[in-house]
């Protein structure tokens, strides 16, 4: 059965066949868990949209249509509405729209970046997750898709469901807010780069 | 290449995209000689990396395995609550409607009922003169056709009379009045009250009196009188005072009468 494609799968998911429900959760679960991981930044949340993304393929997997894209964007699209819903109805976030945001300042990094144990490679991660975190969702959707998840401008268009211009774009508009965001820390590990080679040079 | 034109190209190229031979070479040729750029290029490339590397460190990440186990459960719980729903939607309904037909039989064969007794009881009286009078024309009884409302009326209650000796309600029938007129008999009911005119309410035009409607019996204290511009017997000013008052099908007040 593992050779079996998704749409496959989830048609035998719902004539009632339980192996190929939990093939198809293990296939897609990661992608969707790290999506709303990435996008909330709270493991419980992710936790609960996998679960409600694939109790709904449960109940509403019929709706589904193969000939409007695949399964693992269906999915992601989805997950991308619970991920919103679950984020508005806690107050985490600004309707979806709103530019006035965009130049909205990064408060965690920019004040825990500069010390130069932010130098080591966990934390430089640390920084550059916070940093996707504080973009706008509509910018922050973007940068997990395509950049952290490998999704295809196509595909990610077709989750959010706008044109393939409008992700580069965004992308675009995204990766330069974020060079904003960590512009501190990477001015310091830039001068720090300097002094070191100066010190060798002197050596 | 220009440092617009880079920079509209930078972000794929920091990132290893697929772009085409000459616009790449361009490109870089470009931040070989523009420092900006340059500078711009290597800012890209970082946060590349740095994307690189948050994506590399989430990647092992996965659901807890409860999650699993609760959706296989919930999928098993699914299939077994299928049928017993499908059941259920289908008995529920049925049943329901069952229900509702069975009332609303109950109902118009109450309403049936009330009606025509009531009917019975007004027209009682007039059918009586009716159904008499075809049968008076063949008989060779001419005092009988001949006889007012109250004569036929005291006939009736003889039990002697073969002119309708089942339906006859001799009490009910018994206040009609031959003075009055016909159309006044039947619209009070009952004959020995006097009523005002019906009075529409201030809302309410004359025309729409004709609308139709049903006339409900209330009481009011007899203050109401004033309000209407009647006069008031202040000797009396505690008591109450019959009303009918006209509801329109759409369930608003449209006039009132005073019955004494």
């Amino acid at each position: 059965m593992s050779d079996l494609n998704d749409n496959e799968l989830l048609q035998l998911m719902l004539a009632g066949d339980e192996e190929a429900l939990a093939l198809l959760y293990r296939r897609r679960q990661g992608g969707i868990y790290r999506f709303a991981l990435h996008m909330s930044g709270s493991r419980s949340i992710a936790e609960d949209v996998t679960q409600e993304v694939f109790l709904f393929l449960m109940r509403e997997g019929h709706v589904f249509d193969p000939s409007k894209g695949t399964v693992g964007a269906f999915l992601l699209g989805v997950a991308r509405n619970h991920v919103l819903r679950r984020l508005r109805a806690e107050h985490h976030l600004a309707p979806l729209g709103d530019d006035s945001e965009d130049e909205a300042p990064c408060s965690e990094p920019s004040a825990d970046m500069c010390p130069l144990e932010d130098l080591t490679r966990a934390e430089t991660i640390e920084s550059v997750r916070r940093a996707v975190l504080s973009l706008p969702a509509k910018y922050r959707e973007v940068v997990v898709l395509c950049e952290l998840q490998d999704v295809s401008y196509g595909e990610t268009a077709e989750i959010l469901g706008c044109a393939i211009g409008t992700i580069r774009s965004r992308l675009h508009r995204a990766r330069a807010l974020l060079l904003v965001k960590l512009r501190p820390a990477t001015s310091v590990e830039e001068t720090s780069s300097t002094t070191v080679k100066s010190a060798r040079c002197f050596a | 290449m220009n440092c617009q034109r880079f920079e509209s190209v930078v972000s794929e190229l920091a990132r290893g995209r697929m772009m085409a031979a000459e616009q790449r070479d361009e490109a870089l040729a470009h931040s070989g000689v523009c420092d900006d750029c340059a500078s711009r290029l290597r800012d890209e490339e970082m946060l590349t990396r740095g994307l690189q590397s948050l994506a590399a460190e989430m990647e092992p990440l996965e659901a807890p395995r409860a999650v699993e186990a609760k959706l296989l459960e919930a999928f098993r719980a699914q299939r077994v609550v299928v049928p017993i729903t499908t059941r259920k939607s289908n008995s529920r309904p049925s049943s329901r409607y069952w229900l509702a037909a069975i009332a609303a039989m109950l109902l118009i064969v109450i309403s049936v009922v009330v009606f025509r007794w009531t009917n019975r009881t007004a027209d009682d009286p007039r059918q009586a003169v009716k159904q008499e009078e075809p049968k008076s024309k063949p008989q060779p009884k001419p005092e009988v056709s001949d006889k007012s409302n109250e004569q036929l009326v005291q006939d009736v209650e003889k039990p002697a009379v073969d002119v309708l000796p089942q339906r006859v309600k001799p009490k009910r029938v018994r206040p009609v009045s031959p003075r009055r007129p016909e159309s006044e008999q039947v619209a009070n009911h009952v004959t020995k009250e006097i009523a005002t005119d019906f009075i529409p309410l201030s809302y309410m035009s004359a025309a729409s009196l004709q609308e139709g409607g049903q006339i409900v019996r209330v009481q009011l204290p007899r203050s109401a009188l004033a309000n209407f511009g009647l006069p008031v017997n202040m000797d009396r000013y505690n008591e109450k005072v019959k009303a009918d008052v006209l509801v329109g099908v759409d369930g608003t007040a449209r006039a009132i009468r005073f019955v004494q």
